[in-house]
């Protein structure tokens, strides 16, 4: 469980994040998404206690990240941005430093590190020096890292930056086992990547909290209501386009061969139902009525529209 | 030592001794101090029975070994991001600290217990008085001990490696050579004093003569709290910044 209750946290007199508030539950995944510079990595650094919130509080697990510091990262893996390693250290020395380090007793290390290791597909690398590894390699050596003491909590900026195709695919699949139990906070630019793993999403621009939910969701807030595209056999004509008014806007239209295709936004309190009513009504033929969801890159370009 | 700070400790002596950085400096070391013994003085003909000489040019010797054995231990976490593995981890910022330190302490007291072929060397050849020797050791370990923990705070301070390294050696050759400029007499007494007590070469004196005076036990124990608690304070402003 991860609460942030309005922390703020300022660099100089730059605001980097300005009061948000949320909840990761257990068996939850949620995404952090927004532009560079929106305070992603910022409001990660405060959950994980490596920069203290100058207003408000964060818990992890039920522990104040500031005053009951060792407690809530005992709860928490990280992998801060741009995975950090020590280049000089065997993926295995790596590995057993931070599970010591995190207090897995002696007894359990070889089982958690060969878990990791499994789960993370670094057996082929674990004797070699991470200065050796790739790019992707690294990044899940980072990963295991953060997994090794099997935290309640996972806080990962970024996970799949720098991957290929196939990488990335695996690091997601990674994660979504992570959600079925645990409490799981990643940060991404990646549109595609929020819809393939996360539950929730909060959208932040310039420090704040500007949206929050699933994508669905957020997508029929920001609208205010539903689109829908409405494909008839042939155009209405006036009397009828005068009863639709009350119902819905027209907002565009086209012909596709005899069809006529409308992209309507349905009133206040007006559904489907309405439409099917004002068709027969006016003697229109309904081919189809398809609702329209925005894209999560709508959502995102409108909200934060202006910050870059 | 919990099984936490061992691990902490184990992995700093591990990065120390994968790269070839640490043995490098440690031979320089033992080839620098034995050449300039043996060839430059040329310590078999001076007829001499005591190492004052080869242990009094130590405090001047580790304002080059110190640094470049503490120059890594923050600066480098900062650079490569691993500060941020570091001090996530469920330990304390004083336990980071004292780890880092205890490693950092052990290699340079490696460096120093291998100088010991020398005196087994030569005491065989004339009457070399053994509680000097001793004292020599107990006063360099303890220089060795406040020199490691200033390095390692000059480190918490630095941008780079290369930066901390060449402040910590001004840091140490100023500290080194403060009661030299005092006694040279061209500044008012009281500050003159004041460098004097200051000078971490003053207080090495009198164990270079195998004479322990507490008061320069507790100024070098003093010294090396004084910096590791500064050193915690760093890495605690730098989370409340």
């Amino acid at each position: 469980m991860i609460e942030a209750r309005g922390i703020s946290r300022r660099y100089g007199p730059l605001l980097a994040v300005d009061r948000v508030s949320f909840a990761v539950r257990p068996g939850e995944v949620v995404g952090l998404l927004g532009p560079n510079g929106a305070g992603k990595t910022t409001i990660m650094k405060v959950l994980t206690g490596y920069h203290y919130p100058h207003e408000g509080s964060a818990l992890v697990a039920g522990h104040d990240v500031v005053a009951e510091a060792l407690p809530a990262r005992e709860a928490l893996g990280y992998l801060p941005e741009n995975a950090p390693v020590y280049p000089d250290l065997t993926v295995s020395e790596y590995l057993r430093f931070v599970a010591g380090a995190r207090g897995v007793a002696a007894a359990r290390t070889r089982g958690a590190i060969d878990e990791v290791v499994e789960r993370c597909g670094l057996q082929s690398v674990l004797h070699r020096p991470v200065r050796e590894l790739s790019r992707g390699f690294r990044q899940r050596v980072g990963i295991a890292q953060a997994l090794v003491h099997d935290p309640s909590v996972v806080v990962l900026d970024e996970p799949t930056s720098g991957l290929d195709p196939n990488q990335i695919q695996s690091v997601r699949r990674i994660v979504r086992d992570l959600g079925a139990t645990r409490s799981v906070l990643l940060s991404t630019h990646l549109l595609p990547e929020v819809e393939a793993v996360c539950d929730r999403v909060l959208i932040l621009d310039r420090g704040r909290l500007v949206a929050e939910g699933t994508p669905r969701e957020i997508g029929d807030e920001l609208e205010g209501r539903r689109v829908v595209v409405l494909t008839l056999h042939a155009p209405p004509d006036g009397p009828a386009r005068t009863a639709l008014a009350p119902i819905a806007d027209l907002l565009s239209e086209r012909r596709e061969g005899d069809a006529w295709v409308g992209r309507l936004a349905l009133g206040r309190a007006r559904g489907g139902e309405d439409l099917f009513d004002w068709a027969v009504a006016c003697g229109a033929r309904i081919r189809a009525l398809e609702p329209e969801r925005l894209s999560l890159e709508d959502v995102f370009a409108r909200l934060t529209a202006g910050s870059t | 030592m919990t099984r936490r700070f061992a691990a902490l400790v184990g992995k700093e002596l591990r990065v120390a001794f994968n790269t070839p950085v640490a043995y490098a400096v440690i031979a320089g070391f033992l080839l620098f101090t034995s050449v300039r013994l043996f060839v430059a003085r040329d310590f078999f003909n001076l007829d001499i029975a005591s190492l004052r000489d080869y242990y009094g040019v130590m405090p001047l010797v580790f304002v080059v070994l110190i640094p470049a054995i503490t120059m890594r231990s923050w600066a480098e976490e900062r650079r490569g991001g691993t500060d941020e593995i570091l001090l996530t981890l469920p330990v304390s910022e004083r336990q980071l600290v004292g780890a880092k330190f205890v490693a950092s302490l052990t290699l340079v007291l490696l460096a120093l217990s291998l100088t010991g072929f020398v005196p087994l060397l030569v005491t065989r050849f004339g009457d070399f008085e053994r509680g000097e020797i001793v004292g020599q050791y107990l006063g360099l370990t303890l220089l060795a001990t406040a020199s490691v923990a200033i390095g390692q705070l000059v480190s918490s301070l630095a941008r780079n490696q290369l930066s901390a390294f060449v402040f910590a050696a001004l840091v140490l050759l100023f500290l080194t050579g403060a009661g030299s400029f005092a006694s040279a007499a061209v500044v008012p007494d009281r500050l003159a004093s004041a460098l004097s007590y200051l000078s971490l070469e003053t207080h090495y004196r009198s164990f270079n003569r195998g004479v322990a005076d507490t008061r320069d036990v507790s100024y070098f124990v003093a010294i090396t709290g004084l910096a590791l608690v500064l050193n915690t304070c760093v890495l605690l402003a730098r989370k409340a910044r």
